[in-house]
C-alpha cells in the first residue's frame, strides 16, 4: 500500500569547486558593500541625478564626493539630498547576498535560479530606493521643503522601503525556490 | 567601521528581518482563514495504537487510560513507564487487571523500562514501545494499516480524531506517513486554584496565550506547510504509520535523541520520501502551564531542541524529496532561535547609538524626534508588533467567537509580550548548548506543585 521511503535515495552532489568560487564571490560582494559603501552611495546618487535630469525641468547637480544631489536649481526652492548609510539600498542587498550564498552552498543545482533571483531582487531594491528619492523630490516640490521632506522622509519613504523590500524579498524567494519547468 | 555605517547596517538588517517576518505572517494567515472542514474517513480500515510515555504520572495516568479505552474501544493503549518513582505502573496494572485467563483488558499494555536504561529521553521511551509493538504484532503484520498515536500522559484526543485522520487526504492516502492534529489547552478559561489574585490572573493569561499560540499561529504555520510539503510533528497528537516508522529505523528505533524528538521524526520521514499531514478538523487537549518559570523551562528545552536540529540542515537540503521552497521553509524554522539571538544583538544598537547621541546633544535629538522622527518609530513599532497582535482577533474569530472584539485585541497585545519571552529562552538554550547540558527531566505538571525539581540535567 504505502511505498515511500522504501528505497534509499541518492544524495544530491555536494558543493563543487565552481560552486565554492560562486559562494566566495557572493560573500566578497557582501563585504564590498560595507567596505566600498561610499562608492556605492555615490553610484546611487549618480543614478538618481540621471533620473532627475530626465524627469525634472529644473537644474540638477551631483556632488559626487558628498554623495549629494541638488535639484530645483534655478528655481526659488533649490534643495540637496545626501545619501547617508542609513538610506542606502546597499545594506538591503547584503542579506540577500548572504542568503543566496547559503542556498547555493546547500543546494548547488539551484545556483542559476538563485543568481537570477538575486539579480532581479537587487534591481528591485535599487529601483525602490530610487523611487523613494523621487517620491521625496516630488513631495518637496509639491508641499514645500519642510512639509514635503517631513512626509516624504519619515512616513512615505519608510512605507516605500517596507513594501518595496517585502516585494523584493517575495520575488527573491519565489524565483529562487520555484521548481524547474521540467518538474512542474 | 564608523558609527554611521554601523547604524545603517543594523537598521537595514532589522528592517529586512522585520519585513521577512511580516511577509511570512501575511502568507500563512491566508490558508488558515480560508480553511474549510474536510470529510472524514472510516477508522475501521486502520489499526490504532496509542503510545503514552509516562514518568511519574500517577496523578493523571489513570484518567487518561480510562478515557482512551472508553473513547476508542477498538484501539490499543501502550503505556510506557519510564521507571517512575511513583505508582504510575501500579495504576496501569490495576486498570489492566489479570493478564492471563482472559479477564483483564487485553488492549491495555504496559511497557516497563528499568534504570540504568530508563530515563534517557522521550525518544528512547517511544522506541521501547515501538519494539514491544513490533514483537506483539509479529513479522507478518500489515504495517501500512497500523497507526501509532503519541499522546501525553494528560492528553485527551478528541473522540472524532480517528475518523478525521482516516480521511482521504490524510491516512487514506498511502503516501502519507504521519499526521499531526491541532493542539488545544484543556485548562483555557480556568484559573489556577492556588495563589493570590494577580498570580491567578497571570496564570490564566499565560494559559490563554499558549492556547492562542497553538490554535492560531502554529496551526496557521502548519497549514501553510501543506503547500511547502514540510508539515512537522509535535510531541502530542502525533499520528504515524508503522511502515513509515519502520522505514526510518536506525539503532534503537525510529525516534532519535534530540530534545525536539518530534520535529526530528518529521525530518526523517520527509527526507525518506513520506508525506506528512496536519488537520485542525480534530484536536488533542493538553494542559497548559500556569507557571512562568516552568513555561520558560519548557520553551528553553524546545529552543535548545531546535538548535540541536540544525545538524539536519544538510540532510534536508540534500534530500531530493524536499522542494527548495520546502527546504527553505525548514531552514527558516531552524534559524528562528539563532535569528532571535541575532535580533537581541542588532535591534538595540540603533537605540543605544541614539541614546549616546541624546546624551551628548539632547536638544538636537529632541528636535529630530518631535520634528517627525516619532512617526518613524511609530511606523517601525507597528510593523514590529502587528505580526503578533493580529493573532488575537484571528484567534477570537476562529476559535473563541463568543468573546468580544476588544478581548481579542487584548489577546493580541498580550501575545506580542508573550512572544518576547522567546528572546530570553533562546539565550538560555544557547548557554545550555555551549555548556553541553543536553539532558532534561520532564516539565512538571500543574498538579505536581509539591515536587522540588523543575528541570535538571541527567
Amino acid at each position: 500500500m504505502a511505498m515511500a521511503g522504501s528505497l534509499p535515495m541518492p544524495s544530491a552532489p555536494r558543493t563543487t569547486i565552481g560552486g565554492r568560487v560562486l559562494i566566495a564571490a557572493l560573500a566578497g560582494a557582501a563585504v564590498a558593500l560595507i567596505v566600498l559603501n561610499r562608492a556605492y552611495r555615490t553610484a546611487e546618487m549618480a543614478l538618481a541625478s540621471g533620473i532627475l535630469n530626465v524627469v525634472t525641468s529644473s537644474g540638477v547637480y551631483l556632488a559626487a564626493k558628498r554623495q549629494t544631489v541638488y535639484f530645483g536649481l534655478g528655481t526659488d526652492h533649490p534643495f540637496g539630498l545626501q545619501m547617508s548609510p542609513e538610506c542606502t539600498s546597499a545594506f538591503l542587498v547584503l542579506p540577500l547576498l548572504v542568503v543566496g550564498a547559503i542556498m547555493i552552498g546547500l543546494r548547488p543545482r539551484i545556483a542559476g535560479r538563485v543568481l537570477g533571483a538575486l539579480a532581479l531582487a537587487t534591481i528591485a531594491v535599487i529601483l525602490v530606493n530610487q523611487l523613494r528619492i523621487l517620491t521625496l523630490v516630488g513631495l518637496i516640490d509639491w508641499l514645500g521643503t519642510d512639509r514635503g521632506y517631513y512626509w516624504g522622509h519619515t512616513l512615505l519613504g519608510s512605507m516605500v522601503s517596507i513594501i518595496g523590500g517585502a516585494a523584493a524579498l517575495v520575488m527573491f524567494v519565489w524565483i529562487s525556490t520555484r521548481k524547474p519547468k521540467a518538474e512542474r | 567601521m564608523n558609527l554611521a555605517l554601523l547604524l545603517g547596517l543594523t537598521q537595514a538588517l532589522a528592517l529586512t528581518m522585520s519585513v521577512a517576518f511580516v511577509t511570512y505572517v501575511a502568507l500563512i494567515v491566508v490558508p488558515y482563514l480560508r480553511h474549510k472542514r474536510l470529510p472524514g474517513g472510516d477508522p475501521t480500515t486502520l489499526e490504532w495504537h496509542f503510545f503514552v510515555p509516562c514518568r511519574d504520572e500517577e496523578t493523571v495516568i489513570g484518567d487518561t487510560v480510562a478515557y482512551l479505552r472508553q473513547t476508542f474501544r477498538e484501539a490499543h493503549v501502550w503505556v510506557i513507564d519510564d521507571d517512575s518513582d511513583d505508582r504510575t505502573a501500579e495504576v496501569v496494572m490495576g486498570l489492566r487487571g489479570p493478564r492471563h485467563g482472559g479477564t483483564g483488558d487485553q488492549r491495555l499494555h504496559l511497557v516497563r523500562r528499568q534504570r540504568p536504561f530508563a530515563r534517557t529521553g522521550k525518544g528512547d521511551a517511544l522506541n521501547s514501545a515501538y519494539r514491544e509493538l513490533k514483537r506483539w504484532l509479529g513479522k507478518h503484520a500489515d504495517t501500512d494499516r497500523a497507526i501509532i498515536v503519541v499522546v501525553d500522559a494528560d492528553g485527551r484526543p478528541a473522540p472524532d480524531c480517528l475518523e478525521v485522520c482516516s480521511a482521504e487526504h490524510l491516512f487514506g492516502n498511502p503516501r502519507v506517513g504521519a499526521v499531526q492534529v491541532d493542539v488545544r489547552m484543556s485548562n483555557r478559561g480556568t484559573s489556577p486554584s492556588a495563589g493570590g489574585y494577580f498570580k491567578r490572573k497571570f496564570g490564566s493569561a499565560l494559559v490563554r496565550m499558549q492556547d492562542l499560540e497553538f490554535r492560531s499561529a502554529i496551526a496557521a504555520i502548519q497549514l501553510s506547510r501543506g503547500h511547502t510539503g514540510t508539515i512537522s510533528m509535535g510531541g502530542n497528537g502525533q499520528f504515524t504509520r508503522l511502515s513509515a516508522l519502520d522505514s526510518i529505523v536506525e539503532g534503537a528505533g525510529p525516534w532519535r535523541g534530540a530534545l525536539l524528538e518530534d520535529f526530528e521524526l518529521g525530518v526523517h520521514l520527509l527526507t525518506a520520501g513520506w508525506h506528512t499531514g496536519f488537520t485542525v478538523d480534530t484536536h488533542v487537549d493538553q494542559e497548559a502551564l500556569y507557571s512562568l518559570r516552568r513555561f520558560l523551562t519548557q520553551r528553553t528545552r524546545w529552543g535548545q531542541g531546535t538548535m540541536q536540529c540544525a545538524r539536519y540542515v544538510r540532510r534536508i537540503w540534500d534530500s531530493r524529496h524536499l522542494s527548495t521552497l520546502g527546504a527553505a521553509e525548514m531552514l527558516y524554522y531552524l534559524a528562528q532561535p539563532w535569528m532571535q539571538l541575532l535580533g537581541t544583538l542588532i535591534y538595540p544598537i540603533p537605540f543605544v547609538l541614539l541614546g549616546i547621541r541624546a546624551t551628548h546633544n539632547p536638544t538636537e535629538v529632541w528636535e529630530w524626534f518631535s520634528g517627525g522622527a516619532w512617526l518613524l518609530f511609530a511606523t517601525y513599532g507597528s510593523f514590529g508588533l502587528m505580526p503578533f497582535i493580529i493573532w488575537g482577533p484571528i484567534y477570537r474569530k476562529k476559535c473563541e467567537p463568543d468573546k468580544g472584539f476588544f478581548r481579542g485585541l487584548a489577546y493580541g497585545f498580550a501575545y506580542a509580550i508573550y512572544i518576547y519571552t522567546f528572546y530570553i529562552t533562546s539565550w538560555r538554550a544557547l548557554v545550555r548548548l555551549i555548556r553541553g547540558h543536553n539532558g532534561w527531566t520532564k516539565t512538571r505538571r500543574n498538579t505536581e506543585a509539591g515536587h522540588p525539581v523543575v528541570a535538571l540535567d541527567h
